[in-house]
């Protein structure tokens, strides 16, 4: 076989060396001869576990649909009938019962927040200089009632450990406190910072010092430690709750 | 099968599902019936959720900013999800006002927004009630605008949040020098002496449109699902 | 072997390479610049995945924020490598199987590049800060129409070619072919329209936004995957389809039910209360076509293992298709209301599941339907069975896990968010293990697809090997005259082989 003129390109019709023609075609389309042709004939009949598998997943499908309620009904956003279900595990709705020392602590540390920490500081402990420490004051965990008129009218002069900060005036926090935000504060003063006395203040008992607080002689004005270690050093009248009992954070009620 | 039995059957395949589940609803719900409310005095009103703030600019910035990513907006009924069941998702479970005030989202909230971002995946919380979250929890005694304004610049600031994974945005903050008097909006974070961060018209218009997000309003007889016979609680 | 057949069959040959040539240029433009995209898809998923975990890497800048670029890379692979891989495969396809050479080469060409500015500017926009914030959407509003009318100037012509083809059976290939290209418009200017142009409620845009992407998984990507495979692998395996009523009953079911399907995302949100689990109902259905298009085409695989294993084509197409009846089951297990439906609706399982039709079932078909045309359009083959290899044993494992783990993280993720007294820090915990696993696994397919890259960059410019016998995966064997790597012709065309 000679081998052809490199420069020729034979035309396939007019070829006579069918070889050589047979050769070019190969090499240079042999991608594309190497081809096979397709067949869309394949007879096999669909195997049983295919409708098996298919008729399961079906059965899956239709199970889904049951739960679409009516089909196109438009209108409805919602279940047919939908009442909202209660969580799993309480009986009560809306808020989760907490212990009474949990709940009345975190309403009083909102309280605290917004009305003490500016001065006393987030920690309690104030600067020592012109705000006094919370931290074993002994107006803050002794008996409560001293805690409570010094909250509610504010103090003048020098505070439990004799001395004076700042210009000696600090001014009542009482105006618009209900006996729960008052409750709630002492308790978290009482139990934070450091200071553990592992009571709650409660309700009844805020009630009663504001009547207290009212009925003071120089009603309206700052105490003063003489006013509080003389007059208030008693525990505040009314039923004490239990700091382990279980209550309605938003209500601070007992539950059940 | 002829060329035209198969467009014809195509289009007739597609075409049911496309006008019973595209068409149909899209445009039966451009236009809600408004639901009427009765009064407790006997008048009638109608349900129309109002919110205040910048929603369309502030969605916009939402949108851009690929927040959908991690946060959803959607309380889903009890028959799809435990959303109602937690304390803070679907309003506040104990708010000293008005009590329990969850909802469902319902097809009136997205109001003054043209696409609810109804999101792709929880990563961080869902922000249906963010507003009402930080008003009350977050930033109770505070100032909302403050604290959300602290949380995108760096969320993972406050010791709570030291693992959280949002991004922080401070690229919609800018540290300027300060003229005069510090402005009411610069951020309590560190920064060279003389200058202060201050949010930019981004900034602005997203935390207008998050603290907007509040979705525990009370709703028509038609829209409670509340069990208890006593009513959501009355309208403030 | 008589010289009338042997002349018909070269003759057919001819034409088909013919075919092959008129189509170099924009086939091997969609591949390639496919290919660029999907590298820098992959890339923006490693730093999008890595942002999930560690939220402190390559923060404080607007342009890579995770929601930007989550959204960009998601956009990047569906349309710079997605469609572009299925405009490649589509024209190609269609001229060989209407037996035409393509006449609109030129315009097909300006076209795709018409597509790639248009998918430019919105992957820039994107991460400028311009996304619209609808999934799958998030290209600034004007991009869309430019995409449209690139659509059409690719496609119509592959239309014209069939309406012109010459008389003759329609194969299965064609069908899927077909709808898939009457399906993506008819879905792509809906959803555009009603939620660019027409505002309606917030809820329902965000329903039919659901609607899309689903339509775009299972109304165009699948079928155009299940045409490529049902061509490729009777081409190189030689065989006929299995079964030819169950390529017809895989068609007709995805046709008739998968366009209900999508708004199952949408669980609990308020819109009309059936459409979500209608939609639930119809993805677990996509097991009725998936399964047997999957079913078909691995019997006519496997009739010839040795082809099947040798195959680069083949091997891609079978991972792929594996690949579908992964997708097929998670489409099942993933939307039973009740028990996975409502935990996996805000995790990363729709993520996985995206990546596991997206990659783990079209891209792999896809990657076969390359591993077979390029040589066919540039006549040459590929350079190197190893840079094949090292492209698909990561890539088939990687995304085996990734779609696995998200899917399984998923679960989880759902399980913490239904603890609904745990608070929020601890469910989000949950996700992290997963996003550490995702990350590093997308660095293992961004090191394969830099070598597919890389390959098919030195393919497009036509430094393959000259060669008759193609790259296969088991090193050639026995008694060819030629050695181990054929032919390799040196001297131009016409040069005969000395046997």
């Amino acid at each position: 076989m000679s081998s052809p003129n490199p420069h020729s390109k034979p035309d396939l019709d007019e070829t006579i060396n069918v070889t050589q023609a047979h050769a070019r075609v190969a090499s240079e389309f042999s991608a594309a001869t190497r081809e096979k042709h397709l067949a869309e004939s394949g007879r096999e009949s669909v195997p049983l576990w295919v409708i098996t598998a298919c008729g399961a997943v079906l059965l899956i499908a239709g199970g889904v649909l049951g739960n679409a309620g009516t089909l196109f009904s438009y209108d409805n956003t919602f279940r047919a009938n939908y009442v909202r279900g209660t969580a799993p595990g309480s009986a009560v709705d809306g808020p989760q019962p907490k212990t009474a020392l949990m709940a009345f602590s975190a309403k009083g540390s909102k309280i605290y927040s917004a009305k003490c920490n500016g001065c006393h500081g987030a920690d309690g402990k104030g600067d020592g200089v012109n705000y006094p420490s919370l931290v074993g004051s002994t107006f803050v965990i002794e008996e409560n009632q001293k805690l409570a008129m010094v909250i509610l009218n504010g103090i003048q002069g020098p505070v439990s450990n004799g001395k004076t900060y700042g210009a000696g005036i600090m001014p009542a926090q009482g105006a618009g406190m209900t006996p729960e935000d008052l409750a709630g504060v002492m308790t978290y003063v009482r139990n934070n910072f450091g200071n553990s006395t592992g009571d709650v203040v409660s309700v009844e008992m805020a009630k009663s010092a504001l009547d207290v607080s009212a009925a003071r002689e120089k009603a309206g004005q700052s105490v003063t430690s003489e006013e509080i270690l003389a007059k208030h050093k008693v525990i505040l009248s009314g039923a004490d709750i239990s700091p382990e009992i279980m209550v309605n954070p938003a209500t601070l009620a007992p539950v059940e | 099968m002829s060329f035209r039995t198969f467009i014809l059957s195509l289009s007739a395949s597609f075409g049911v599902a496309w006008l019973a589940i595209v068409i149909v609803p899209y445009f039966k719900m451009r236009s809600l019936e408004p639901i009427a409310v009765e009064e407790g005095d006997g008048t009638n009103a109608v349900y129309i959720p109002k919110r205040a703030g910048r929603i369309a600019d502030g969605a916009e910035v939402y949108a851009a900013n690929g927040c959908y990513q991690c946060h959803s907006q959607l309380v889903r009924p009890t028959y799809a999800g435990n959303d109602m069941f937690r304390p803070d998702m679907g309003g506040i479970a104990g708010d000293e006002e008005r009590g329990d005030t969850r909802r469902e989202t319902n097809a009136f909230d997205f109001q003054g927004e043209k696409f609810a971002q109804i999101g792709v995946s929880r990563l961080g919380p869902d922000l249906s009630n963010l507003g009402r979250r930080i008003e009350a929890i977050y930033a109770k005694g505070a100032n909302p605008e403050t604290w959300l304004y602290g949380h995108l610049y760096n969320p993972r600031w406050t010791p709570d949040r030291r693992e959280s994974s949002c991004p922080s945005f401070r690229f919609l903050f800018k540290v300027t020098e300060i003229k005069g008097n510090p402005s009411e909006e610069s951020l309590p974070f560190p920064v060279e002496a003389g200058m202060e961060i201050i949010p930019k018209s981004a900034a602005r218009a997203l935390v207008s449109y998050l603290l907007s997000l509040k979705k525990d309003q009370p709703v028509p007889t038609s829209l409670n699902f509340a069990p208890s016979a006593a009513a959501a609680p009355k309208a403030p | 072997m008589s010289s009338e057949v042997s002349n018909n069959f070269e003759q057919d040959a001819v034409l088909r390479a013919s075919i092959d040539r008129s189509l170099r240029h924009p086939v091997m433009f969609f591949l390639t610049s496919g290919a660029a995209w999907l590298a820098v898809s992959i890339i923006l998923g490693v730093i999008s995945s890595a942002k999930v975990h560690s939220p402190g890497f390559l923060d404080g800048c607007g342009w890579l924020t995770y929601g930007r670029t989550q959204a960009a890379h998601l956009n990047a692979l569906i349309y710079g490598w997605g469609f572009q891989a299925a405009f490649g495969v589509i024209v190609w396809m269609l001229s060989r199987l209407s037996r035409q050479e393509c006449r609109a080469s030129g315009i097909i060409l300006t076209a795709g590049h018409l597509w790639n500015l248009g998918v430019s500017v919105g992957i820039f926009g994107i991460l400028a800060g311009y996304g619209t914030g609808m999934q799958w959407m998030e290209f600034p509003s004007f991009c869309w129409p430019v995409l449209l009318l690139s659509y059409f100037a690719i496609v119509v012509w592959s239309l014209v070619q069939f309406k012109v083809r010459p008389e003759g059976h329609v194969y299965i290939s064609q069908w899927y072919l077909m709808a898939a290209m009457i399906w993506f418009p008819w879905v792509f200017i809906t959803a555009n329209v009603l939620l660019h142009m027409m505002p309606g409620n917030p809820v329902m845009a965000a329903g039919i936004n659901a609607w899309y992407k689903s339509s775009l998984i299972f109304l165009f990507f699948t079928p155009v995957a299940l045409g490529t495979a049902f061509y490729l692998v009777p081409k190189v395996s030689g065989r006929p389809i299995y079964s030819y009523s169950l390529a017809q009953f895989g068609f007709w079911t995805l046709a008739v039910i998968m366009p209900w399907a999508g708004m199952q995302k949408l669980t609990g949100a308020p819109i009309p209360y059936f459409i979500p689990y209608l939609g639930a109902a119809a993805t677990i259905m996509f097991f009725l076509p998936a399964f047997s298009a999957a079913v078909n085409i691995l019997r006519t695989a496997i009739a010839d293992p040795e082809v099947a294993n040798n195959s680069p084509t083949l091997r891609f197409t079978m991972a792929g298709i594996i690949g579908l009846i992964v997708m097929a089951a998670a489409a099942v297990f993933l939307n039973i209301p009740g028990k996975t439906l409502e935990f996996v609706q805000f995790s990363m399982s729709g993520y996985g599941f995206e990546i596991l039709s997206i990659y783990g079932f079209f891209s792999f078909v896809m990657f076969g339907a390359i591993y077979f045309i390029v040589p066919r359009v540039t006549r040459r083959e590929w350079l190197s069975r190893r840079l094949i290899k090292w492209h698909f044993f990561p890539s088939v494992y990687g995304v085996a896990i990734i779609a696995l783990i998200a899917i399984f993280g998923g679960i989880q993720q759902g399980i913490g968010q239904e603890e609904f007294e745990q608070s929020w820090s601890e469910v989000a915990k949950r996700a992290v293990p997963y996003a550490w696993a995702i990350t590093i696994v997308w660095c293992f397919i961004l090191f394969s697809n830099f070598f597919f890259f890389m390959h098919l960059t030195v393919m497009w410019l036509r430094l393959g090997r000259r060669s008759t016998h193609p790259t296969m995966l088991v090193s050639g064997h026995h008694g060819s005259p030629h050695g181990d790597d054929g032919d390799i012709d040196n001297c131009g065309p016409g040069t005969v082989s000395a046997h």
